[in-house]
């Protein structure tokens, strides 16, 4: 897996937003939507280690930045879900060769962005599950800190501006979308669970739900079985 | 498609603690009610309990209140264990 890892840009409201690319010169290309929050941190190595493995079977992929993470220069607390899709939407058309698109977790709240492009999913997340965790890191950290807060206390604050959690500045917008947020209802998209997950879906693949880890880790056995299956989904 | 899978509270937090720890099923089913948690498994740091709370809601279609959640909750598997069947209960 010595494949060539490139970045890319796409313009998203005055910004320029990276996008990792593997694999440029294949005839094919998947668009990857990445996890959202700490998770992607935590999901990124063995995100590449799928990008790898589908170069090697000719397969390109794009993994872009969100506005807000990583590299971006956009302001964290004037994201929302609406820009985000809006940002994938931009990040699409600079792929034109690009029919097929993979979201992870809290990236299935934002990937309904092109009618033509196929979509597959892995292990879909509520928005209020991730904003419940970040709230309680929060409120374990203010703890550790001596002090008091609670769910309530944060959602008045969020409500008034931004709110930080877990790192994250929450604008008012992102949180109230996060509270109601969950993936688009499935009409001919596959998903992918893994096998010891409560939740029913197309396929069940094994590994490891690395986003529940303390930290970021890679998972070679998840990474091999998600460039399975996205391969024989798009050979379908 | 998303419907959950019949899951006793019990199956749920050990798949929970597997995930999180990053060990394998034969090491989580050596976990008994004595097993010592908090404290004695670096991993398990507060951010862990903020995922493991919310993960346990999700798996067992509970809502946990922050002042229902103190350290004696996480002192060992067996506290947990028994708070997620109470939980499940209700």
């Amino acid at each position: 897996m010595s494949a060539a890892l490139e970045y890319a840009r796409y313009p998203s409201k005055g910004h320029d937003e990276l996008c990792l690319r593997v694999g440029v010169q294949h005839a094919k290309t998947i668009l990857l939507v990445p996890p959202l929050f700490d998770e992607m941190n935590r999901m990124r190595r063995m995100l590449v280690d799928v990008m790898r493995l589908l170069d090697a079977r000719d397969i390109g992929t794009a993994l872009p930045d969100l506005p807000g993470t990583n590299e971006s220069l956009f302001p964290q607390e004037q994201v929302s879900l609406v820009l985000w899709r809006e940002a994938l939407a931009h990040c699409l058309q600079t792929l034109p060769e690009c029919r097929h698109v993979a979201s992870f977790r809290g990236g299935c709240l934002i990937d309904n962005i092109s009618d033509d492009s196929r979509q597959w999913r892995f292990a879909p997340a509520k928005g209020s599950m991730l904003l419940r965790r970040m709230m309680r890191t929060r409120i374990a950290s203010d703890k550790e800190a001596g002090l008091s807060t609670d769910m309530a206390k944060l959602t008045a604050e969020a409500q008034q501006g931004q709110v930080n959690l877990a790192g994250n500045s929450i604008g008012s917008a992102m949180f109230s979308e996060l509270q109601d947020a969950e993936p688009a209802p499935p009409d001919d998209i596959r998903t992918a669970q893994l096998k010891n997950s409560a939740q029913r879906g197309d396929v069940a693949l094994p590994g490891s739900a690395l986003w529940l880890r303390a930290e970021p880790d890679d998972d070679l056995l998840l990474s091999q079985a998600i460039a399975n299956d996205l391969l024989s989904w798009m050979s379908s | 498609m998303s419907e959950n899978l019949d899951l006793t509270p019990e199956a749920a937090v050990r798949a929970v603690m597997q995930d999180i720890l990053g060990l394998d099923a034969e090491q989580v089913a050596a976990f008994t009610s004595e097993t010592e948690l908090f404290g004695a498994l670096p991993e398990l740091d507060s951010m862990a309990v903020a995922g493991l709370l919310t993960e346990l809601e999700d798996r067992l279609d509970i809502m946990i209140e922050d002042d229902e959640v103190d350290g004696e909750l996480f002192e060992t598997f067996g506290n947990l264990v028994a708070f997620a069947e109470m939980k499940a209960a209700e």
